[in-house]
């Protein structure tokens, strides 16, 4: 500061010795100088800076000129301390080029950082300029430097997550050209399978890989027709419970035709009374099977059944029972069973038919 | 009596009710042919026979050909009655059914030569298929896969046969 004043004051000095009119023109020089350094600065800086600067420009001259600066000097106080703040100009304009340097190196988050620095800076302690200037060039530099290592920090990264992302590229790649020579190879005709993640897609496999999936489809069903065998698991069990049913069957057939052979055979049944059977209900009538296929069409056709049925099983019957007494017999015992079943409208019809069929 | 207790009562192209039809009939035959009376059993056993015959040859039937098994089961039949009918003799019968084993037997190592040749991905299974294929009708020629379906076909049918002749029966002892 001191300094600063003593070599403001040594200017001033020298240019007020040299004499009047060298101190004119120098004064004038000073004054352009002066001028132009406002204009300097005001191109580079904020307003606040040409506020300042306007003020103690031309009361500096006119203290640097006359003696009567001494009384200018003494009557505006606050003006010499202007006067020196505008003497840290050059120091400033220095500062502010290199707060612009600053600002464009190190980016958009440090701009604002800068900028505010460097107004900041005079405005709020102009003496401490330099020093806080000084100091702050560092800090800037310092600032600037990990800005600077950053973005190439951040390139790094980006670099690495590029790389990343080519290897996760080619995986997916891979991945794709696995899928696409699956989705080529179901374009063949015939193979009609889609190849999953990490299986292999030759012709081969997948045939085979077709081939097992069509065998666990039928085993599946076969699991749901036999009963009992969902709750297996694994397909030789299971294979041996469905040798197993189909035995069972086979066996069943066998000893229910035995039964049918040792049974003796009524002539007279349908369809109709299996069925209603089925259902727990007695049997409609009866008649004889033999005319049965023939009589079958025309009785689903006629709503009244049993007229047909009577007329046709006594025709019949009289044809099959009487050559056959001992079948009379049985007819007898199978009527019995039937009185003693569960009457109902169905039963007492039947025990009509039964006994016409006596006759 | 209501013709209405079963609405939903017969489907006439259904499985079950053709069978039912051609086993009533093939039963009425047999029992046409013969008196009951006469218990011998060597006749209830020839009887026995030829209602089995007739059970599976009508269910064979009522499915027409669409099942190899069908076809197969048909076939052996035919050929069977074929042979016994060209031999009146039950020498002959019997020479006819050596023929007809001995055909069969032939025709079955080719077609388990075959088998081999083909080759059989899953082992575990080579015996458990090997049954399967002794117990279906036809299914010596067949490849795994195709034995499968066949035998889910094979059971549907043979559970509606028992269910049939079951009932047949019931009403029978009744």
């Amino acid at each position: 500061m001191e300094p600063n004043t003593g070599t403001a004051e040594t200017r001033s000095n020298g240019t007020a010795s040299d004499g009047d009119d060298v101190a004119a023109l120098e004064s004038l020089q000073f004054t352009d100088e002066i001028h132009r350094l406002i204009s300097a600065t005001t191109t580079n800086n904020a307003s606040s800076f040409t506020a300042l600067l306007e003020l103690p420009a031309p009361e500096a001259v006119e203290l640097l000129h006359s003696p009567e600066s001494a009384k200018l000097m003494a009557a505006p106080a606050p003006n010499i301390e202007d006067f020196k703040a505008s003497f840290h100009f050059p120091s400033n304009s220095g500062l502010i080029e290199r707060a612009a340097r600053f600002s464009l190196f190190a980016g958009v988050g440090n701009n604002n950082n800068n900028t505010s620095n460097s107004p900041e800076t005079p405005s709020n302690n102009p003496s401490a300029n330099p020093q806080k200037a000084v100091k702050s060039e560092p800090a800037e530099t310092e600032s600037s430097e990990p800005l600077v290592s950053d973005p190439t920090v951040e390139k790094r990264c980006i670099k690495r997550k590029d790389r990343e992302k080519k290897v996760k590229g080619s995986t997916k790649k891979s991945k794709t050209a696995m899928n696409e020579s699956s989705e080529d190879a179901e374009k063949l005709p015939y193979v009609h399978v889609r190849a999953r993640r990490g299986q292999a897609t030759d012709s081969h496999s997948l045939a085979e890989r077709a081939r097992r999936e069509k065998i666990n489809a039928r085993m599946k069903l076969l699991q749901e027709l036999v009963p009992g065998c969902s709750k297996i698991s694994g397909t030789a069990l299971v294979l041996d419970e469905i040798i197993n049913h189909v035995q069972f069957l086979q066996r069943q057939v066998e000893i229910l035709s035995m039964r049918l052979a040792t049974v003796n055979p009524r002539i007279d049944f349908d369809l109709d009374s299996i069925f209603t059977t089925e259902s727990g209900s007695l049997m409609d009538s009866n008649f004889p099977s033999m005319v049965m296929p023939l009589v079958w069409p025309e009785v689903q056709v006629n709503g009244n059944r049993q007229q047909y049925q009577q007329q046709w099983h006594f025709d019949a019957l009289q044809q099959a029972v009487w050559g056959r007494e001992e079948v009379c017999n049985n007819y007898i015992t199978p009527e019995n069973s039937l009185l003693s079943y569960d009457s109902s409208a169905n039963s007492a019809t039947l025990h009509s038919n039964q006994m016409k069929m006596e006759l | 009596m209501s013709p209405m207790n079963n609405p939903q009562d017969l489907n006439p192209s259904s499985l079950k009710s053709r069978f039912t039809t051609r086993f009533l009939r093939a039963l009425t035959k047999i029992n046409g042919q013969k008196p009951i009376s006469s218990s011998s059993p060597r006749e209830m056993f020839q009887r026995y026979r030829r209602i089995k015959v007739a059970a599976d040859k009508s269910m064979a039937w009522s499915v027409r050909s669409r099942r190899t098994w069908s076809r197969a089961m048909l076939w052996k039949l035919r050929s069977r009655y074929s042979c016994r009918q060209a031999s009146s003799s039950r020498r002959s019968s019997v020479r006819t059914s050596t023929i007809i084993k001995s055909r069969q037997a032939k025709t079955s190592h080719e077609k388990e030569n075959k088998n081999t040749t083909t080759g059989q991905d899953e082992v575990g299974f080579v015996v458990q298929a090997d049954k399967l294929r002794k117990l279906v009708p036809g299914g010596e020629a067949m490849d795994l896969c195709n034995l499968l379906g066949e035998t889910a076909h094979y059971i549907k049918c043979l559970t509606t046969q028992v269910q049939v002749m079951r009932k047949i029966a019931h009403f029978y002892s009744l």
